[in-house]
């Protein structure tokens, strides 16, 4: 077999593909009156991590072993991870309300800045790729990890990183709507 | 006595098909006139105008130079050099009407979808070698894939971004990138197994045309016309540009946040 005639025969299929993957019916849009701002005020799950990875912690369970009461640890480690579980599912609900005022964004703007949208849709790739990653761990059985006084204090920065950053935005639409009371509107009824 | 015989002869599977199609595109000529949407889409109606007159110029040359006319060897390609040109515009018309009304997006949609159709292109002229008789094949073709590769992109585009398509829009895509896509498969077995199969394709070639054909009718005949679309609420370009870098430095988080989880897995295993 030639490799035109691959080529050919790999892309058309390709294509077709594609073309099925895109007309599945669509995917819900976002919630028309919700305020961008009020989404993105919203309290973030990111901020109990240090109490995920805590609950995670195998010291955290490790004594019931030592009183005799093994079946009891695993359960309630068990316990721990399906919580582990729905974190990540909060994670990703996150992650996808964010994805869905950008996408709003970007629509409603008369310019869009090609270099960010594909940033933006580079990590959604990555995100999906790894939330699938982690869950399955997950469903595997976490293993025990020592370095979580690390983890903690890096999840405390990205908190406080998130925060700054919730304020900038608020401070900017605010700077730049307040002369336009139109955009303010339309932001409004997003 | 010698009409009838004259009607008889050219019934076979594949003629009878091929009338079948221009009777249809026929038909489908006949809806777009009908519903009022010759104004609203004349390059796709031109389209379908032309492809009428493309089987009537054929099915006449072939009828007075016979099959084997390097003449009408050159009529057909020629015909069809033009057919695919106007299937490029009710493409190009279909996409205006589809992604025109967001400003930013359209902007952003016609660079992509441009490198996109290049770049089909580029790769399908690369197979060629510098060969004249496979850059003839291999334009047709390319041109074919470089048309379902930019539909199939076009939709993705638009489902990205949540985008709303008419049905009768989403419809004549779907019939636009099939027929291309299957025209390259068929074409591309028919230069493998040229020998064996060629009448076989031939008739494949009709038979999909003819699915595609049927997919516009139904959604010209049936599908209501498109509404016109209020334009989006519109925002500020400062604000979409500052609000965007936040929101992906938000993104950027949670995906680090997931990455520490990952890494400390990693780490402690």
């Amino acid at each position: 077999m030639s490799a035109s005639l691959l080529f050919f025969i790999f892309s058309a299929l390709v294509v077709l593909s594609l073309l099925l993957w895109a007309s599945r019916p669509p995917k819900h849009r976002f919630t028309p009156g919700l305020d961008v701002f009020e989404a993105l005020s919203q309290s973030r799950h990111c901020f109990r991590l240090a109490q995920v990875l805590q609950a995670l912690r195998p010291e955290d369970t490790q004594y019931l072993q030592q009183i005799g009461q093994a079946a009891l640890m695993q359960a309630l480690r068990q316990q721990r991870r399906r919580i582990a579980q729905t974190y990540l599912d909060c994670l990703q609900e996150e992650f996808e309300t964010l994805l869905e005022i950008s996408r709003a964004l970007a629509v409603m703007s008369p310019e869009v800045v090609g270099m960010e949208e594909m940033e933006r849709w580079k990590l959604s790739l990555a995100f999906a790729a790894n939330c699938a990653y982690v869950r399955w761990r997950l469903r595997l059985g976490l293993q025990p990890f020592s370095g979580f006084t690390l983890l903690s204090s890096m999840a405390t920065d990205i908190t406080r990183q998130l925060d700054a950053a919730t304020s900038r935005i608020a401070e900017a639409a605010v700077r730049t709507t307040e002369g336009s009371r139109l955009g303010r509107g339309n932001i409004d009824g997003l | 006595m010698l009409a009838f015989r004259q009607m008889v002869e050219p019934l076979q599977l594949r003629n009878m098909a091929w009338a079948l199609t221009t009777i249809l595109e026929c038909v489908l000529f006949v809806q777009l006139a009908r519903r009022k949407f010759l104004n609203k889409y004349p390059w796709f109606s031109v389209y379908v105008a032309s492809t009428i007159m493309q089987s009537a110029v054929v099915a006449t040359v072939y009828r007075v130079y016979g099959v084997s006319d390097t003449w009408v060897w050159k009529i057909a390609w020629g015909s069809q050099a033009i057919v695919v040109f106007l299937r490029f515009q009710a493409v190009v018309e279909l996409t205006k009407k589809i992604l025109a009304g967001y400003l930013g997006i359209w902007a952003l949609a016609r660079g992509l979808l441009f490198a996109v159709g290049i770049l089909v292109m580029a790769n399908s002229l690369l197979f060629s070698k510098g060969d004249w008789y496979w850059i003839s094949q291999n334009v047709d073709r390319g041109l074919e894939l470089s048309i379902g590769a930019i539909i199939a992109a076009l939709l993705l585009f638009a489902r990205y971004y949540r985008l709303p398509i008419q049905r009768l829009h989403s419809a004549l895509m779907i019939g636009l990138c099939l027929y291309s896509v299957f025209f390259v498969l068929n074409y591309t077995l028919l230069v493998k197994f040229v020998q064996e199969l060629a009448n076989f394709w031939r008739f494949l070639d009709v038979l999909t045309y003819l699915a595609t054909l049927l997919i516009w009718l139904n959604a010209v005949s049936r599908y209501p016309e498109p509404a016109t679309q209020a334009p989006p609420p519109a925002i500020p370009k400062e604000l979409y540009g500052k609000l965007s870098s936040e929101l992906n430095l938000r993104l950027h988080h949670l995906n680090q946040q997931l990455n520490q989880l990952l890494r400390s897995e990693d780490q402690h295993r």
